[in-house]
């Protein structure tokens, strides 16, 4: 069987709505989920599973955008660090739209500096072998699921002995967030639906503190439609029966201990460090800096960056949006001044980000208006 | 940026292995999946396999879902 076929299958309408059947028949009291993930959250209104829930059962949009957590002052310094002689500044594509304090990284490109956008690290790594004279410094960020390649790009430099090839590394644990939004108190949480590919790499094991510590369920999903369903089906149940485990829906792709290899070449390059993240403010032990030991390849070490008076775009809700205290829509730039084409955020940028979602798939909402029964 | 999408290692050597994402060939790092062997499915995420995709263990929560279909006959809501 090819992927293709399987993954159909896991999209196959009768599986979704005997589970949609199921989620209805379960969920008899007033329960509310986060997705930590941003791809899930562009699933899940993509495929309009929000307009399939009893209303009993509300879906709520997490933290899990590294585009949208990084804080403006890290995309300040970002920005600066693309403007600086020789460099090329290299980064996934998401990046360059995000308004900084006074401009974006597509608007300094457009006045002279070097923007690259890069598929993988090791795009960036060649092109610091191509271009010797340059310095080239690749913009890391991401959660856990993108750092151990990151790292691996350190690691390959240091073997190829290249001294032209440095990281900005904004990368940023996952469970210090989800930790800090039921900590917060702000909104409350029946069960979190955990992300699959952070996930891969940490092992579905390491969310176990949610039952442990806050007493509620986890379960690790995949993206396709009936992975979510599954994954809503197994958290309404747990709360039905009054139970908060950790279960691993997406077992075809995560192991409970998570991918140990990855682990070691992430934790062999970063340490854990405090980190600024955009609506939460500074969490404790919850970035990746790197090593002393790798410090040739450390950006933040390699340039002396200006002190740049930064500022979150006004009006802005994103902060609120990420830690699920706010709906997009009830953002009052939303879909007004603030859309794919004219971001005002990042969260209305990032192919992740939940601003973004609810702009993109709007029109599920009104097609498909909720049926509340 | 967490997006990560299944492909089957064609040829590997050393840390990097030919992969075949439904049709289009591309070269990826084994190096964060040393377990990795040709005829594999495995998630590529930014350039890396990160992760074998378990076949057999998709299969069988298809089974059970199907399974419990079968058990419990439902009533479609809408
Ligand atoms: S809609 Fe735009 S301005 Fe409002 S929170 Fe989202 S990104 Fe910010």
């Amino acid at each position: 069987m090819n992927t293709e076929s399987l993954l159909q299958r896991f999209r196959d309408p009768q599986l979704a709505r005997q589970l949609v059947a199921e989620i209805h028949a379960l969920a008899r009291s007033p329960m509310t989920f986060m997705e930590f993930c941003g791809g899930h959250t562009h699933a899940i209104m993509q495929f309009g599973i929000r307009q399939l829930m009893p209303p009993t059962v509300r879906l709520l949009s997490g933290p899990g955008c590294p585009v949208c957590v990084t804080s403006q002052a890290d995309i300040d310094q970002a920005i600066a660090l693309a403007q600086l002689p020789d460099v090329i500044l290299t980064t996934f594509g998401d990046m360059v739209r995000v308004p900084g304090t006074q401009n974006t990284l597509q608007e300094a490109a457009a006045h002279g500096a070097d923007v690259r956008i890069v598929y993988s690290p090791l795009d960036a790594v060649r092109l610091a072998q191509d271009h010797p004279e340059r310095r080239v410094v690749f913009l890391g960020v991401g959660f856990e699921t993108t750092a151990p390649g990151v790292a691996a790009s350190i690691l390959q430099a240091e073997a190829l002995g290249l001294e032209n090839y440095a990281v900005f590394s904004m990368h940023k644990y996952t469970p210090p967030a989800m930790r800090a939004i039921l900590d917060m108190g702000e909104i409350r949480l029946n069960g979190v639906i955990g992300p699959g590919h952070v996930s891969t790499i940490i092992g579905s094991d390491a969310w176990s503190f949610l039952p442990e510590d806050y007493g509620i369920p986890v379960v690790v999903s995949g993206f396709e439609p009936v992975d979510i369903l599954l994954t809503i089906r197994e958290l309404v149940a747990q709360v039905a029966r009054g139970e908060a485990k950790v279960v691993n829906a997406y077992g075809r792709a995560v192991l409970p201990q998570g991918n140990r290899a990855a682990l070691d070449i992430m934790n062999r390059v970063f340490h854990v460090a405090d980190a600024d993240w955009r609506g939460f403010g500074v969490l404790p032990a919850s970035g990746m800096a790197i090593r002393p030991e790798y410090r040739l390849f450390d950006a933040a070490h390699r340039f002396t960056l200006p002190e740049i008076p930064s500022r979150e775009p006004p009006g802005c809700r994103c902060g609120d949006v990420l830690r699920g205290v706010i709906e997009p829509p009830e953002c009052p730039l939303f879909g007004k001044v603030c859309t794919p084409d004219t971001p005002k955020g990042p969260c209305m940028v990032s192919d992740e980000g939940a601003c973004s979602a609810h702009y993109l798939y709007r029109s599920v909402e009104i097609a498909e208006p909720a049926s509340n029964s | 940026m967490c997006l990560a999408v299944p492909a089957k290692i064609l040829h590997i050597e050393g840390h990097e292995a030919e992969v075949d994402f439904g049709g289009i060939r591309r070269t990826v790092s084994v190096q964060l999946l040393p377990q990795a062997r040709v005829g594999d499915y495995v998630l590529v995420h930014t350039g890396f396999a990160i992760g074998l995709v378990d076949e057999e263990e998709a299969l069988e929560t298809l089974e059970l879902l199907r399974q419990m279909g079968d058990l419990e006959p439902w009533e479609p809501t809408a």
